[in-house]
């Protein structure tokens, strides 16, 4: 199947700072691609620049063969590439349809509040709907990220840590979500810490340390890989690679 | 509401008063266009006086070298202000924060120095004098005067009307949505498709055609056009009008508007107190109605059952 959202030899620096270096991935529909890495890895960035927030120094990013990596955020959005925030962001006075609505809106859709609620519903938020969104608690901001994403009618879906401070419950059900979210055939991105969470739902992982690529493979694979478990506990345990 | 509007020059015959009613409509034209930009998308202009005055410059000078009546010079006014406006937004609307602040401020400064500078075409501080009202033709009637301060105040009225009418239609668009979205939170509204430099545009370009529309009238009313238009004083009241009266609402700023033209107004018998006492309630206002005075308003006069549920109720 050819891949819906393309990076290929992606390098960001800031000043002398080489944020990422030559970072390519590719995800297809129906598809879950988590990347993972330590702090500071370029996660972020990566997604930064796959929604033209930052520019690649160089390289490119395509989505459905078309280059988008010199369009604007919006008009990349409008596409059909969305993100999540990793720290959360909602709008926070509006209730949580005349928020979600944004996304259907800036699509031209006829009928924003309608795609609104469908997306509220999708998450399991409808019942709250006439909440103010800074009224909801942070598990379900975090969800209420989601249907706003979702209402933009994205086809790649770019999630920053959504399970992050989540308890076991919240990130079971964001794992249920994402799982349904593939089989409707979004193509999603994922970029996490809490590793049960990417463990039991990726396809695919792509490990990044100090902005570039060390590893990619099936969760198994790169679990068991050397250079991530270096990267992530800074010493080389022979015993560690067996296990 | 509106009949009372209506009936304002024939209940109130003190010239003065009625002088006051048609400063208020002015303002409540101008308080409304900075309202879409400081209240609805968000965005601290300090070039709205600049554009007021702007619009009063269009208009005389199309009167006075071109001998064209305001009927036209009133649109053209807001036409002219309105690109310049698009011109401006399309180099400062891709900042934000206090450098967008500090670029409208300098705007203005440059357009004070132009008008009081280019002595060919402003005449400097010596101003424009010489403005008149038009007679008004109507059909079936034939051309009526409408310079006296009783008929000019529903040209006023009229036109505030207007202005109140397309902010509404605006507000409760998809347009006007987007406006809150931008205001509410730029980086999410832009992740989720919404472009913020389109819709500030639509807000700058709007707003300052509605504050040169506003210009041309006062202009035409007062009879002189002069740099003194641009003075802060200006731009102060009529932040003081949006603010203080509920920025990111549609009635908060024409109360606003009535209330900060009328009110110095009656206090002058405190006689040289009088801004002092001025100054003060502005400051209470502030300390203890920081969302404007259309909130307690509303929170104390509507029954809940009234209160839509739009962005902006608390």
């Amino acid at each position: 199947m050819p891949s819906l959202l393309e990076v290929r030899g992606v390098s960001v620096r800031f000043g002398g700072l080489m944020a990422l270096g030559d970072v390519s991935l590719a995800v297809s529909a129906g598809e879950v691609l988590s990347i993972i890495g330590p702090n500071g890895a370029g996660k972020t960035t990566l997604f930064n620049v796959i929604t033209g927030r930052v520019r690649p120094s160089s390289g490119a990013v395509t989505f459905d063969a078309r280059p988008i990596h010199r369009e604007a955020a919006f008009q990349i959005a409008q596409m059909g590439v969305v993100r999540t925030f990793q720290k959360t962001e909602v709008f926070g006075t509006l209730n949580l349809v005349e928020g979600t609505l944004a996304g259907a809106l800036a699509r031209g859709d006829v009928d924003p509040e309608a795609r609104a609620r469908e997306a509220l519903d999708t998450v399991g938020l409808s019942a709250k709907a006439n909440f103010r969104a800074d009224q909801l608690s942070y598990g379900d901001q975090r969800l209420l990220e989601i249907a706003q994403a979702l209402a933009a009618k994205p086809r790649v879906l770019l999630l920053d840590e959504p399970a992050s401070g989540m308890n076991h419950q919240e990130s079971a059900h964001i794992v249920r979500l994402i799982g349904e979210l593939r089989t409707k055939g979004f193509a999603i991105v994922l970029v996490e810490h809490n590793m049960h969470v990417v463990m039991s739902i990726s396809d695919r992982v792509i490990v990044l340390n100090y902005g570039e690529k060390i590893a990619e493979g099936r969760p198994e694979e790169v679990r068991a890989d050397p250079r991530v478990i270096e990267a992530y506990l800074g010493v080389q345990k022979p015993d560690a690679v067996a296990q | 509401m509106l009949l009372a509007l209506l009936a304002v020059p024939l209940v109130v015959r003190d010239e003065y008063y009625l002088h006051l009613f048609v400063i208020s409509a002015i303002f409540v034209i101008v308080a409304q266009g900075l309202n879409l930009i400081v209240g609805y998308v968000g965005q601290l202009s300090l070039a709205h006086a600049a554009f007021f005055a702007l619009g009063a410059y269009f208009s005389a000078l199309i009167f006075l070298k071109l001998k064209w009546s305001m009927w036209i010079g009133l649109p053209a006014a807001a036409i002219l202000t309105g690109l310049t406006a698009f011109a401006l937004g399309w180099v400062i609307l891709r900042v934000r924060g206090h450098r967008f602040v500090i670029i409208t401020v300098a705007f203005a400064e440059i357009m004070k120095l132009v008008a009081s500078n280019w002595i060919d075409m402003t005449r400097g501080f010596m101003g424009l004098p010489g403005l008149r009202i038009p007679a008004l033709y109507v059909p079936g009637i034939g051309s009526v005067d409408i310079s006296s301060k009783e008929r000019f105040y529903y040209v006023a009225l009229a036109a505030a009307l207007i202005t109140f009418w397309i902010c509404a239609k605006l507000v409760g668009s998809s347009i006007g949505r987007a406006f809150v979205l931008v205001r509410e939170n730029e980086v999410l509204a832009e992740s989720l498709g919404i472009s913020a430099f389109r819709y500030c545009m639509i807000a700058f370009v709007t707003g300052a055609a509605m504050a040169g529309a506003a210009g041309s009238l006062y202009g035409h009313y007062v009879g002189f056009v002069s740099p003194d238009l641009f003075n802060f004083s200006y731009l102060t009241i009529m932040l003081i009008m949006v603010i203080l009266g509920g920025k990111g609402t549609l009635i908060g700023p024409v109360l606003g508007a009535v209330i900060f033209t009328f009110l110095p107004e009656l206090l002058r018998e405190a006689s040289h107190y009088r801004m002092v006492i001025f100054a003060a309630i502005l400051i209470v206002a502030a300390l203890f109605m920081p969302r404007g005075i259309i909130f307690p308003l509303v929170e104390h006069l509507v029954p809940q059952r009234w209160r839509k549920n739009n962005a902006v109720t608390p």
